[in-house]
């Protein structure tokens, strides 16, 4: 893994030869850099002139203030935080072993578990919010199931338990797989000598092994918790209105209220949210980066 | 699994069932004979696929999603390829920025992306969305395809690079005789990943889509809000079969565990 695993492991590169390719790299560079520039950061600079359209055609925050002062948008945002904070927990405590299982597993019994995690990685997002729907709803697979052994019928459907269990669902492979390249990395000799020492396994699993692989959770817990606020298909599809997350209400406003500056305020707001758990990440990476070099 | 303690077998043999369970639901599902979606399904009959087979409402997002899949992932390569090379080649300043940039898609939730072309596309005035829906599957697939042949790239040995430039070779010659051979599992691995990624992708494809463009997961969402038969079912579980394909032959081509496990 380690041979082809970080392009930042490549920087210690000599000199000389290398310098007179500067021209060329930018030959190479320039055409994704434009193409990004006008189709990325062009469109988000739209999205953020056109929040900023007031109703009298004047420029302002009123976008702003209205999402702001409205204790309705409030208590959605603050829904969608608890949300992608919930399912993130989940998929970390239900993800870590099946990562640590992946990392560990050899041959053949690797090969499956990794397909078996992608391969509804790459099922459409759609598809598997039907295939929950199938299951969890009010006469689905599972009720089904109850009935039959005489048990009550749960409600799975249409509230905020169903669309976690669905949401964990669709992110749980990013979790295992961010969990499952640390513990790919991760020296094992360093177990091997707490052992050795003779600490008995749940003190080498909670002084050792929890703690050098706690780069690939945050790793994960920052993209999941991400993907799950950016997301609506599954909300979309099994939850209903009292279930409303940020960018479901940003779709509803485009296509059903058609008020694109509102919806391009939220857009915004949703953006300034990522932003600050990305910048979060990175503090946090340097942190224990400052911590690791004392 | 030897190795392993049991209860993590166990543990693990449960969870893969809870990833491929809805997966296998609606397969299952698709075979029904009867007219609504159940599982179990009543009988086994290939009626709706037969249906579906049929019928322009499905066969027409499919072949767009495939054509529009396609194209995202040649300009993704034609974008992604010489980017990766120069990165790692090149001296730059900044370099860390550069690739955190160009990488930058990965972070972003799609509904902004859709949204800010949505509006500029009006904006501009491009009348086709289809140049918008196109652009923004390039944004979503060209940092799997720059982080693959980074990963690649950054694992070869230079020094054959080294060794054509001695020999004589131009910059150009030595990128399509030496480096290219040497890199093509990882773009070939790129381009699989990458047009999954857009055969899949249904935001940006929710907002720029029209009746003539649209794509699979757009048409399943749309006739599962209003009609819910098994006729759904079939499509996905089609969908399911060409992701499972192009996964096979990732697996074959290149093995999974090399694209996914990496650290990031």
């Amino acid at each position: 893994m380690a041979d082809h695993a970080l392009p930042g492991a490549t920087k210690g590169e000599k000199g000389g030869e290398r310098s007179r390719i500067g021209r060329g790299a930018l030959i190479g560079l320039a055409p994704l850099f434009l193409f990004l520039l006008v189709f990325l950061v062009g469109p988000i600079w739209v999205n953020l002139i056109e929040s900023l359209k007031e109703p009298g055609g004047s420029q302002g925050l009123q976008q702003y203030l209205r999402i702001f002062g409205d204790s309705y948008y409030l208590t959605v945002i603050g829904q969608t935080l608890l949300f992608g904070l919930g399912v993130t927990v989940v998929c970390i405590l239900l993800g870590y072993p099946l990562g640590y299982a992946i990392a560990r597993a050899q041959g053949a019994a690797k090969a499956v578990l990794i397909l078996v995690v992608v391969t509804p990685l790459m099922v459409n997002v759609v598809v598997r919010s039907f295939g929950w729907m199938v299951i969890l709803g009010g006469s689905g697979a599972l009720n089904a199931g109850l009935v039959a052994l005489g048990l009550p019928k749960l409600e799975l459907m249409y509230n905020w338990t169903g669309v976690t269990i669905a949401m964990v669902h669709v992110l749980l492979p990013f979790m295992v797989l961010s969990i499952a390249s640390t513990l790919e990395t991760l020296d094992r000799r360093i177990e091997e000598a707490a052992m050795v020492l003779g600490a008995p396994p749940a003190q080498v699993f909670y002084y050792v092994t929890l703690p050098l692989s706690l780069e690939g959770i945050v790793t994960g817990a920052i993209l999941v918790f991400t993907l799950a606020i950016g997301s609506f298909v599954t909300v979309l599809l099994l939850g209903k209105t009292a279930t409303m997350v940020l960018p479901l209400l940003i779709y509803q406003q485009l296509t059903v209220s058609s008020d694109w500056p509102f919806a391009a305020a939220m857009g915004i707001t949703l953006l300034v949210l990522v932003s600050f758990v990305l910048w979060l990440q990175s503090w946090l990476r340097g942190v224990s980066a400052a911590r690791g070099e004392r | 699994m030897s190795g392993l303690p049991r209860s993590l077998v166990v543990y693990t043999v449960v969870m893969a069932l809870f990833l491929i369970a809805p997966v296998v639901v609606v397969v299952v599902a698709a075979f029904t004979a009867g007219d609504f979606i159940m599982f179990p399904p009543s009988g086994f009959s290939l009626r709706w696929f037969d249906k579906v087979l049929g019928d322009p409402e499905f066969i027409t997002p499919l072949w767009n999603s495939v054509r529009l899949g396609v194209m995202a992932t040649l300009i993704s390569s034609l974008l992604a390829i010489p980017a990766a090379l120069s990165l790692i080649r090149g001296i730059l300043p900044g370099r860390r920025w550069i690739e955190a940039f160009l990488l930058s898609p990965l972070s972003l939730p799609t509904i902004i992306l859709a949204v800010g072309l949505l509006f500029f596309t009006a904006r501009l005035g491009i009348g086709d969305s289809f140049v918008s829906l196109l652009a923004g599957h390039v944004i979503i697939t060209v940092p799997y395809m720059l982080r693959t042949v980074l990963g690649v790239y950054a694992g070869m040995n230079r020094e054959i690079e080294d060794a054509a430039r001695v020999l004589g070779a131009d910059r150009w010659r030595t990128a399509w005789y030496v480096t290219l051979p040497i890199i093509r599992p990882g773009v070939m691995a790129g381009a699989i990943f990458a047009f999954l990624m857009s055969f899949d992708e249904v935001a940006v494809a929710l907002l720029l889509t029209t009746a003539d463009t649209t794509t699979l997961p757009v048409s399943i969402l749309s006739y599962l809000v209003y009609n819910y038969d098994p006729a759904v079912a079939a499509i996905s579980t089609i969908q399911i079969a060409i992701v499972v394909v192009a996964l096979l032959i990732l697996e074959r081509a290149f093995g999974i565990r090399n694209v996914m496990l990496t650290s990031h």
